[in-house]
């Protein structure tokens, strides 16, 4: 995004309050500076030397959990997200980002994870049907991937893999390293054309939100046009409404509640599937959450993990606080980012953690 | 070290031993973000790169316990103590104009209890309106206090200021919701109101703390009266060519008991410039949005009745859909760049007096500030929007697109255009506010507007506050 962009649209945010309300940052800190508000200010303020980035400025900087809440709720559509990154570019380019960052960026550049010194796999074989798997779903979760891939070889698909292993470029761009965000798109891209792919499927609304927005809109770089981009739980729910999907009821259990992935908010109308697909095989129906849908809040899943992993901490006991809440004590999500932040803390809530599409392998008839 | 700093690190200290060390800041870049709410001058200094005064210390409470040890520390060490709810007042009411402690309230968000039967909720004040309204929805039920600041502003700021919502004219003001709070007073007590505000038992004092801005202590808890969400909601508009005829429609509606939930009246300037940029309605004349809601059936009966009225006024019907209109995309107005923007000069010099005097008090601000600056290309715009029984709120703005570029210059014409506007509007008998509250913009005209009762008031403010910790600067009151 050219930063001209930027300037617009923190000044724009600098004085407006009217998404602080949704900001799950803003939400577990209760601090001003930590709001949509609030960074639009820090930056506009750095515009008119009115602050340095001292250390505790771009500490301040570095705590946008980017999940793109704010901009979902703005009836302008502003992209702060983007403008707090362009800051974020731009502290980095001077050296100023926080130093564990750094080393981090080079670990994403030269192996595509922040996770494993691995390469990514290469793309083998080619089909109409690619399905993305990115960093987390390959190494945080991967039990998740292999009932996803069941799920879609019962519904007949047997999708190229792509990306297996490499950052859709999210989180590079979103700690300041557009250059970095760049080549991995790239990369996912060239991957995508050797599947000669007409379809690409993904396993989180973040990656949707990557291919879909991210990609153009921050790093400049075209998504194919002639590829369409859908989600399993969006095809495995039409497959369910068609008959296409047969899946057993299971027995009773506990309360459950479905927790909606980070970066739902940056997809439009996605968050019902997942739902259907859930109601399909449980025996209860769900019950919400506060935080859910279009308002719904990130566990510490995104890039503030690296970024301030305090902060993160609180957005992942914030959903576990708000499940117990809820009366739920199982909680289903099939983002593999968001299974790992909530079952690494979710014991000390009294709550289970279990992946949704390793529920529904199981339910398959 | 040297006194103020050693000072300065005892009250820090001290501070941190009542909230706990994370809910203390000194950190420059905090210091900054709470040095402006959301009033023109102090975003107006920002903007052109100077910097404001800030708090000393920027404090999270928890509890009334602990606001009332904070007090404590603010009496021993004679510093301020300005509360913050959402800091979205228009007026610099939370600008923490003398340092000391800036008491941010957002911890303080808990639903106390939702009362079914009785239709109330008890919240602690810090809480946020939307996410009290979304809690409350859950349930079936609102709090008909419905500010286009809900999403910015807290139940105590709903209340300190004395504000009004959009569906006012029909539930009332925020602070006409209260059956009772919970109150933090400057000499660090603890009290409660009684536990309904309709009785006989003694005067009506706890209204005395609706209003004060944060002058006379913290609000910390309130229980408000709630209502059902509406079965129905019916929008309306009707476009008038004379602003008289539809002042007098609205005045008829009001006095023959039709129960509107809004009546929002547009000049033709308003009707010309902000309906057509956020609606894209393309009127000439005075757009007036109405709505009635409830039961169907009585909400399509009142409707009927007060479209008869505008009708037999010359009004022209224009349907549903541009009320719809209205009604879905109220707050888009308040979003940037749609709403009103620096490097713009601007404020809202909303007033209300009873119908007798709304017209004539109309003209006499807009001739006072379009003739009184010519210069500067002003504009004037209005909106009719809270009515009662005996009277109607004028909601008025002036704009200055191309203001001085030097802080000072653009200060002391935005005070002089405030005088004029104020001057006009206690001259023809209006109230110098509706629902923004005085906070330091309006402070100087507290005097002429209550006149005799003023020493009085002052004699209230220094016996419920006697040293003066409480807000300083603020509703008229001074240091
Ligand atoms: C976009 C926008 C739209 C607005 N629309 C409306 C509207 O429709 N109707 C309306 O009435 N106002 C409106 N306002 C004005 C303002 O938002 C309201 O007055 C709001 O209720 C203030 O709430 P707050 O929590 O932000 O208070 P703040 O701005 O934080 O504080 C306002 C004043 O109250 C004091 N205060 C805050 N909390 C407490 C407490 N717990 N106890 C004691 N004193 C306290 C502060 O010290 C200050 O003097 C609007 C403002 C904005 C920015
Ligand atoms: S993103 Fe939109 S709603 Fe949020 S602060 Fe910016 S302009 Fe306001
Ligand atoms: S991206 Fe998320 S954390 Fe950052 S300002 Fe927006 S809502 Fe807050």
């Amino acid at each position: 995004m050219p930063l001209e962009n930027a300037v617009l649209t923190t000044d724009n945010c600098r004085y407006c309050l009217m998404c602080r309300h949704v900001c799950p940052v803003g939400h577990v800190t209760r601090l001003e500076t930590l709001t949509p508000h609030g960074w639009g200010l820090l930056i506009s303020s750095k515009q008119r030397g009115l602050i340095d980035w001292t250390d505790s400025a771009v500490d301040k900087l570095y705590t946008c959990a980017d999940c793109g809440t704010c901009q979902s709720h703005c009836v302008t559509d502003q992209p702060l997200p983007s403008a707090i990154a362009e800051a974020r570019a731009e502290v980095a380019e001077l050296g100023l980002a926080p130093a564990n960052l750094y080393s981090l960026n080079e670990a994403i550049s030269r192996w595509g994870n922040p996770y494993a010194e691995s390469e990514p796999d290469a793309v083998t074989g080619t089909g109409e049907v690619a399905l993305f798997v990115g960093d987390d779903a390959r190494y945080l979760w991967p039990d998740g991937l292999k009932a996803a891939l069941t799920l879609l070889r019962a519904v007949g698909m047997d999708p190229v893999l792509i990306g297996a292993g490499r950052n859709s470029g999210y989180l590079p761009s979103s700690l300041g390293f557009p250059e970095t965000a760049r080549r991995l798109a790239r990369a996912n891209l060239d991957d995508l054309q050797a599947s000669q792919a007409t379809t690409l499927l993904t396993l989180n609304p973040g990656d949707t939100y990557a291919f879909r927005k991210l990609y153009s809109e921050r790093l400049g770089i075209d998504f194919p046009a002639n590829v369409a981009i859908k989600e399993v739980t969006t095809l495995l729910a039409e497959h369910l409404g068609a008959g296409t999907l047969t899946l057993r009821r299971a027995g009773g259990g506990p309360p459950h509640a479905y927790v909606d992935p980070a970066h739902t908010v940056r997809v439009a109308d996605r968050d019902a599937a997942p739902r259907q697909l859930l109601a399909a095989v449980m025996p209860a129906p769900a019950v919400e959450l506060f935080w859910r849908r279009e308002r719904s809040h990130p566990a510490g899943s995104t890039s503030l993990r690296f970024a301030n992993p305090m902060i993160a901490e609180h957005l992942t006991y914030a959903r576990l606080g708000d499940a117990r809440e809820s009366g739920a004590q199982l909680l289903f999500c099939e983002d593999a980012g968001t299974l790992s932040a909530l079952s690494s803390k979710a014991p000390r809530f009294g709550l289970t953690i279990r992946g949704l599409y390793e529920l529904l392998a199981e339910q398959l008839v | 070290m040297n006194r103020n700093e050693f000072r300065s690190e005892m009250i820090r200290s001290e501070l941190e031993d009542i909230v706990g060390q994370h809910f203390v800041s000194v950190d420059e870049s905090d210091k900054l973000v709470y040095s402006t709410d959301w009033s023109w001058m102090p975003q107006m200094w920002l903007d052109r790169g100077q910097p404001l005064p800030t708090p000393d210390y920027i404090v999270h409470p928890d509890s009334a316990e602990q606001i009332a040890e904070i007090m404590d520390i603010a009496n021993k060490y004679r510093i301020p103590v300005v509360p913050w709810g959402g800091g979205s007042g228009t007026q610099g009411g939370a600008l923490p104009l003398f340092g000391g402690i800036l008491l941010d309230t957002k911890r303080m968000d808990k639903i106390i209890e939702i009362d079914e039967v009785s239709l109330k909720v008890t919240a602690q004040a810090g809480i946020n309106g939307e996410q009290l309204e979304w809690a409350l929805h859950e349930k079936g039920l609102m709090l008909p206090h419905y500010a286009a600041a809900s999403r910015c502003a807290t139940l105590g700021g709903y209340l300190a200021p004395r504000g009004t919502g959009t569906i006012s004219t029909k539930y009332g003001k925020a602070e006409d919701m209260v059956l009772n709070m919970q109150i933090v007073l400057p000499t660090g007590e603890i009290i409660r109101t009684a536990p309904v505000p309709q009785h006989a038992a003694g005067p009506d004092w706890p209204r005395l703390f609706l209003g004060a801005e944060g002058t006379f202590g913290v609000i910390t808890e309130a229980t408000m009266r709630l209502d059902y969400l509406p079965e129905a909601r019916l929008m309306r508009a009707v476009l008038f060519t004379d602003l008289s005829k539809a002042l007098e429609a609205g005045r008829l509606i009001m006095t023959r008991r039709l129960h509107p939930f809004v009546i929002r009246l547009y000049d033709p300037e308003s009707t010309r410039s902000q309906v057509k940029k956020v609606l894209g309605l393309d009127y000439e004349g005075a757009y007036m949005v109405m709505g009635f809601d409830g039961d169907p059936d009585i909400a399509a009966l009142e409707e009927q009745k007060a479209l008869a009225i505008c009708t037999g006024l010359g009004g022209q019907d224009v349907g549903r859909a541009p009320g719809e209109a209205w009604w879905e995309h109220r707050y888009d107005f308040y979003y940037p760049p749609l709403s009103l923007h620096l490097p713009w000069m601007y404020g809202t010099t909303e007033t209300v007096t009873t119908y007798d005097k709304i017209e004539p008090l109309y003209w006499a601000v807009k001739r006072a500030v379009e003739e009184g600056f010519p210069e500067w290309d002003i504009k004037f715009i209005a909106h009719f929007s809270h009515w009662f029984h005996w009277g109607v709120m004028c909601y008025s703005r002036f704009i200055i697109e191309e203001p001085p570029a030097d802080a000072q210059e653009a200060l002391q014409l935005h005070n002089r255009v405030w005088q004029a506007a104020m001057q006009a509007v206690i001259d023809n008998g209006g109230m110098i506010n509706e629902h923004h509250g005085i906070g330091l913009k309006l402070g100087r005209y507290m005097r002429q507007q209550y006149g005799d009762a003023w020493p009085f008031m002052l004699r209230l403010k220094k016996m419920i506050d006697p040293n003066g910790i409480m807000n300083p600067g603020k509703v008229g009151f001074g240091f």
